[in-house]
């Protein structure tokens, strides 16, 4: 009796001591994340009631900051791009992601090397790339003379071939970049998940007499759900993000006509050029919303009620 | 683009910066200064200078200003702390700790809002009590640094015009000589065209389409600031200046592949550009074999006038070497230090005793006519309305109408906040 009596003791001091290291290992991080996520989210609401300058409040708004952000023309215009650009973009990279995850995952020889040399655009800087980029798109740039190669004039687009300085195809041709550097990231999301779909389902279909096209579409594609819902918010957080191409390439303005002009530079605009941080902060609080938002409603669409096995 | 949690979002940055401006509220000291004698011998200590700098030869020649300004004060030690990057947000972060550098460039468009802000020091009292003559600055470089107060916030370390560079052999291949007035600027641009080339590489934005408009005779603002003026008159030099585009005399850097006017001009994509005395080391350096003239931009209705931009020397409100701070800006700014700030090309002179380096005889003498870039608070928006709905017109998305309906409304926007 007093031996296991005794023995529970220890095994109850013990686990108490792994607790305690438990919660000191999660303290820390827990800590910076209340006060630099959490914080700095409430802090950021109350600035956004103030007029808040470089020295600081001057004057208690209220709501009048959010009034005048809904009036704003070029606020709607930058709401109608970063809209634009997402419903676009997303699908985008979410189906060249998903292709490319296919093709890599059934290829035995280089595998690593397509992986490595898909992943590599994610990795490189993405204002070396946007620079490379506007060379590329430039109207005697690389893209022009290979429409030429392939018999195409692009002088005889409305646009005279200048891809990012005409506002029609400014915003679509960053759709195409970010389509481009991103779908490698996208694509060992959808990796992970796929090398935990069961052989044995695919074995099934076969006896079944199903094609790979089939498998594809009955098998992979509906048990990729949580890399779906995964790769899906993460690119429309992403995509509702977009600063540093649009900086890049149409400068603070949003040239070419406001067609590069997103929420996230409108923010900075605000804070940076027009140094008016209770304005900027309150941008941020609308941005905030609408990104949380369209990440419930994502969550409905494809989510599972485990968030767990989303990862 | 990257994944988001890895990203340092703006959003956050902002954040710090403004918890570190509401942790930096409390103290909030500075004040004036001045006053009583004032023996510059005297003063002594370690002054923190900062700015951009843009090339290696900059750096030469503020050196040499420095070894001058160390020869005449050996008491005051400066610790030259160039900023890399982000000018403007680096700067506000410090102003927001009340840790600004004690002397700093203030570009003449960010002025305004610096002034507003109430992070700049005047200088005015110290002018006058310690004599220092600010009669010598072209009035079109130093009224870029006045609050709407009427003080003075900067003293305008050099300056730069607009001007006309144009390339000879291509405007004699067309038969024509550099054009004087807006009207020859059409000829010339028809008589280029004739010949299938392109006249003019032009930016579609209102830091230079203004040089026009004042040649005109319009203006954007009433001169008390109070007001805007947007009239006919402005509509007329917008009109003029989109119908070059429309003509096809004109095209933009981008319609021409080119990322700014100096490179259309050294790839000979067109004839004649409008830019200031920054494209003569970039011509040096990258298209050093391609001839290009300068001469003065053409007369419009009412006369002669271009744009200046320019660039001060301010002392910040919450510096601690006041003193110390106002002599470097007085040497960097006299006449003295901006001769060997100067000499070597870097940069031209804002004061009119201090002679044009060889070759910029036409950009100096230009700020005689010079009208500054410099407006209001918060002026960015109206650039912004304006380049954009120019943009669209010129792509064919909107009237000269529109342009000024814009421009007029973002302005007046700017000019009714409290």
């Amino acid at each position: 009796m007093l031996g296991i009596g005794k023995a529970r003791g220890s095994l109850g001091t013990e686990r108490a001591q792994e607790a305690l290291a438990g919660y000191g290992f999660i303290g820390i991080p827990m800590a910076l994340f209340l006060i630099f996520n959490i914080g700095a989210l409430f802090y950021s609401a109350y600035i956004s009631l103030w007029r808040w300058e470089i020295l600081g409040p001057t004057e208690f708004l209220g709501f009048r900051n959010y009034a005048f952000i809904l009036r704003d023309e070029v606020f709607h215009t930058a709401i109608k791009n970063s809209i634009y650009y997402t419903i676009i973009v997303v699908p985008i990279q979410m189906a060249i992601g998903l292709t490319l995850a296919v093709v890599v995952n059934q290829i035995w020889r280089g595998r690593s090397f397509f992986r490595a040399a898909f992943y590599f655009p994610a990795i490189a800087s993405s204002a070396a790339i946007t620079v490379l980029y506007i060379y590329i798109m430039a109207p005697d740039g690389l893209f022009n003379h290979l429409l030429e190669l392939i018999g195409i004039n692009p002088l005889g687009f409305h646009n005279q071939g200048n891809w990012l300085g005409n506002s029609d195809t400014a915003l679509n041709s960053i759709i195409g970049l970010n389509a481009w550097t991103t779908s490698g990231t996208m694509m060992l999301f959808y990796l992970g998940q796929l090398t935990a779909i069961p052989t044995e389902a695919y074995e099934a279909a076969r006896v079944d007499g199903a094609g790979p096209w089939t498998s594809f579409w009955r098998i992979t594609f509906p048990l990729l759900r949580p890399a779906h819902y995964l790769v899906a918010t993460v690119s429309v957080i992403g995509a509702l993000q977009m600063f540093d191409q649009a900086y890049i390439a149409g400068g603070s303005g949003g040239d070419p006509a406001y067609a590069l002009m997103t929420m996230v530079l409108y923010l900075y605009n605000s804070a940076f050029r027009q140094f008016e941080f209770g304005y900027a902060a309150a941008v941020g609080i609308v941005l905030f919303v609408i990104i949380f938002t369209a990440t419930l409603v994502q969550r409905r669409l494809f989510g599972t009620s485990d968030w767990s096995s989303a990862r | 683009m990257k994944t988001t949690w890895e990203e340092k979002s703006i959003m956050r940055r902002l954040l710090l910066l403004a918890a570190s401006a509401a942790l930096a509220l409390s103290a909030c000291g500075g004040g004036g200064g001045g006053g009583g004698t004032f023996d510059p011998n005297s003063v002594s200590g370690t002054v923190v200078l900062s700015g951009w700098q843009a090339s290696p030869e900059e750096g030469q020649a503020l050196n040499a200003a420095l070894a001058g300004f160390k020869a005449k004060y050996p008491k005051i030690t400066v610790d030259y702390e160039p900023i890399a990057g982000d000018y403007p947000t680096a700067m506000v972060a410090k102003f927001s700790a009340h840790q600004p550098p004690d002397v700093f460039y203030v570009d003449s468009g960010v002025a305004p809002d610096w002034i507003k802000q109430g992070v700049l020091q005047s200088l005015d009292d110290w002018s006058s009590s310690r004599g220092f003559d600010t009669s010598q600055f072209y009035p079109g470089y130093l009224n870029a640094f006045k609050g709407t107060d009427g003080k003075t916030y900067g003293y305008p370390k050099d300056g730069n015009t607009l001007a006309m560079a144009y390339n000879p052999d291509m405007l004699s291949a067309a038969g024509v000589q550099p054009p004087t007035t807006y009207d020859e600027m059409m000829t010339v641009g028809a008589a280029l065209k004739s010949k299938g080339m392109v006249a003019y590489s032009m930016s579609t934005t209102l830091d230079r389409i203004l040089a026009f408009v004042y040649g005109d005779g319009g203006s954007l603002l009433s001169s008390d600031k109070k007001s805007d003026a947007i009239d006919s008159k402005f509509k007329d030099a917008v009109s003029f200046y989109l119908n070059l585009f429309k003509m096809g005399y004109a095209k933009s850097p981008s319609q021409l592949g080119v990322d700014w006017n100096g490179k259309a001009l050294g790839e000979k994509k067109a004839a004649i550009i409008f830019e200031g005395g920054w494209l003569d080391s970039y011509m040096k350096g990258t298209f050093p074999t391609v001839p290009y003239k300068w001469v003065a931009i053409p007369k419009g209705a009412a006369g002669q006038a271009t744009l200046g931009f320019t660039v001060s020397y301010s002392i910040g409100k919450d510096s601690a070497h006041k003193d110390a701070a106002w002599l470097l800006l007085t040497y960097l700014t006299g006449p003295d230090g901006m001769k060997l700030w100067t000499q070597g090309g870097v940069a031209n002179p804002s004061r009119k005793d201090v002679p044009a380096p060889a070759g910029k005889d036409v950009l100096v003498s230009s700020a005689s006519f010079a009208h500054p870039w410099s407006f209001i608070p918060g002026f960015s928006k109206v650039s912004d309305a304006f380049n954009n709905s120019f943009e669209a017109a010129v792509e064919g998305k909107g009237s000269v109408d529109d342009v000024v309906s814009k421009t007029k409304s973002a302005l007046d926007q700017q000019l009714n906040q409290p």
